[in-house]
């Protein structure tokens, strides 16, 4: 076992916790950028719609990010399972510097999502 | 809770929600910092116990199931009284053209729930804060959290300025 990863995060829920918090992450930006929730939620009506649906005239706006947390929140669970379910010579091998290495990467691609913002109007 | 609104207006009912949020998010903010203080610059042997030992001298591993439990609590708050945001708060800014407002707190939006998925490996970072193996990942991962929540309190406070008292 190399000296970046522990003993203790080769057990199963240490290794369930690290592929999911980097998935989760890596997720939750592919489906921002992707336009993938799983439901999109109208908040003035109330109504909840499967997948991703525009907004509705005269209904105000949609929102997509309960939807896009649903899948990223799912999608990291099964991952995050699979690679609890590898024998413990792979899980060990997992670098847990991953698990701050990952929001530092994701933060200029979010940047970058949002840059109709960034704007000087 | 429509039986609430018997007795409170609905911009009231939103105003104490948004209030209890912000000090949940304080209490968070403290713990955070406090706990990114210890692994950050720990005291030194001998060290004069003035305030800022102190500071950083508390035992991180104590925070960490108060910072899940708070993290987790507060994004609940933050997510409900997002939907009364998105149609009586944005499109005011919208209309006022405010973009790198809702810019930023749309990435405290994405930031925050970044950080409620790395949750369950700092507490479990935190729960072997005896394994050396895993002291860079612990101390890196928790100044992470901390940052994002600095960042968090800080945009989500300039939103509630620009819109003013009452959602």
């Amino acid at each position: 076992m190399s000296a970046a990863t522990g003993t203790a995060m080769a057990s199963r829920f240490g290794t369930f916790a690290l592929v999911f918090g980097i998935c989760f992450g890596v997720l939750y930006v592919v489906c921002d950028m992707a336009a993938l929730p799983m439901f999109t939620y109208h908040p003035a009506t109330e109504r909840l719609d499967l997948g991703f649906t525009p907004p509705r005239r005269d209904e105000g706006p949609a929102m997509y990010w309960y939807g896009w947390i649903a899948n990223s929140a799912l999608g990291a669970s099964v991952l995050g399972l699979l690679a609890a379910a590898l024998p413990e010579k792979i899980r060990g091998k997992l670098p847990l510097a991953l698990a701050w290495i990952t929001p530092v990467v994701l933060l200029p691609v979010l940047i970058y999502s949002l840059k109709f913002y960034w704007r000087w109007e | 809770m429509d039986f609430l609104l018997d007795y409170i207006s609905v911009n009231t009912f939103w105003t104490i929600l948004s209030v209890v949020h912000a000090l949940l998010a304080v209490a968070l903010l403290g713990a955070l910092t406090h706990q990114a203080a210890s692994v950050l610059a720990p005291p030194r042997a001998g060290a004069a116990a003035g305030f800022v030992t102190h500071f950083r001298a508390v035992s991180g591993s104590r925070y960490a199931a108060a910072v899940c439990v708070l993290w987790f609590v507060v994004f609940i708050f933050g997510a409900w009284i997002y939907t009364r945001y998105r149609y009586h708060v944005r499109i005011l800014i919208e209309q006022e053209a405010l973009f790198k407002t809702l810019g930023a707190f749309e990435l405290k939006e994405h930031l925050t729930t970044i950080g409620l998925g790395l949750l369950p490996v700092y507490w479990h970072l935190w729960k072997n804060a005896r394994n050396a193996a895993c002291d860079n990942a612990r101390k890196w991962l928790t100044v992470v959290l901390a940052v994002i929540c600095w960042y968090a309190f800080l945009a989500g406070h300039v939103v509630n300025n620009v819109r003013g008292f009452g959602l």
